[in-house]
């Protein structure tokens, strides 16, 4: 199947209808992970307060630092499209490139964002302080979380396209993941803008 | 294999996906530089900010999920538009629900001034 794909570059009607079908399935779990992390966001938009700690970390907040994780993943975003813009065109190598590219530029966000952490955590500033901190670790740290399987699923797919090329398989992994990716930046941009931008103000 | 990610729906026809890519990236750039500029200068009443900043926030969430994740009006990706729409009237409801009704509460439970010197009376004086 893969190889009549490989060579004839047509998909026929069941692998087309199988694929989308795919997508579209993909689209629902993300929707779902959509209605998670607004719940997340209730939570710390409640717990915000001075009455749960609040005030105890708005000095804390280095924001130039957090713009720089936000333009990190930003980047990694564009060059994950630019991988599957290469990938469209059949380029291995292109394809392989950019997605080690976003690779490195989302392992650089995680890096970044786990320092954070254990820096708050350093000055006494953990989870169990009081309902402010519950609520921004339990919501970055989701996050987070997202993006570290986010790599390596990233991972896990350069291996396959080293082996087996662009195949029907490989292709499909990438739709799939660009969506999860772009999803993720999306969900950073109302973290960056609703922890650290109102934080501060 | 060519136009795969079109023929499965995950990219629409009619879009110049490369385009659609640079000027979703340019703009997220300067979306994001200029929010994040706003509160570093701290130039405008504590109000105006807010407003800038979540406004950025909206357009910069229509430019990623138009540009980035092609969702836009044309067919194939029309009912990934509706999944989403639905999740949105979702998250208006909780989301809405949630504060209401937590931040009534909060207001519910404040002690009024007299409560407030009947207390500090009761513990002992101010």
């Amino acid at each position: 199947m893969t190889d009549e794909f490989d060579r004839s570059g047509i998909l026929s009607v069941d692998e087309k209808s199988k694929d989308s079908t795919i997508v579209f399935g993909f689209w629902m779990y993300l929707m779902t992970d959509l209605v998670l992390f607004a719940s997340l966001f209730v939570v710390f938009v409640v717990l915000r307060g001075p009455e749960y700690g609040g005030a105890s970390i708005k000095n804390t907040f280095d924001l130039q630092y957090v713009f720089i994780e936000t333009i990190a993943l930003l980047v990694s975003s564009f060059t994950c499209g630019l991988a599957l813009l290469f990938a469209r065109e059949g380029n291995v190598r292109g394809t392989v490139s950019w997605l080690l590219a976003t690779f490195v530029l989302g392992a650089a966000f995680v890096a970044m964002e786990v320092s954070e952490f254990s820096r708050l955590l350093a000055q006494g500033l953990a989870p169990a302080r009081d309902g402010f901190l519950s609520g921004y670790f339990t919501l970055v740290g989701t996050h987070g979380a997202h993006v570290t399987v986010g790599l390596l699923w990233l991972l896990a797919m350069v291996v396959a396209i080293a082996g087996r090329g662009l195949s029907r398989g490989n292709m499909r992994k990438l739709a799939l993941f660009a969506m999860f990716w772009h999803f993720l930046d999306v969900i950073w941009i109302f973290i960056f803008t609703i922890v650290y931008l109102m934080g501060v103000l | 294999m060519k136009n795969y990610f079109e023929e499965i729906g995950a990219w629409p026809r009619s879009h110049n996906i490369a385009g659609s890519y640079a000027v979703g990236f340019a703009l997220s750039l300067m979306l994001t530089f200029a929010a994040y500029e706003f509160v570093v200068q701290n130039a405008l009443p504590h109000g105006w900010l807010v407003a800038v900043v979540v406004g950025a926030a909206i357009l910069q969430f229509i430019v990623q999920v138009y540009c980035f994740l092609h969702i836009g009006t044309d067919s194939s990706t029309r009912e990934r538009l509706f999944a989403l729409s639905f999740a949105g009237l979702l998250m208006l409801i909780l989301v809405s629900g949630s504060l209401w009704i937590m931040f009534d509460l909060n207001g519910r439970m404040r002690p009024d001034s007299t409560q407030m010197v009947q207390y500090m009376n009761d513990q002992g004086g101010f």
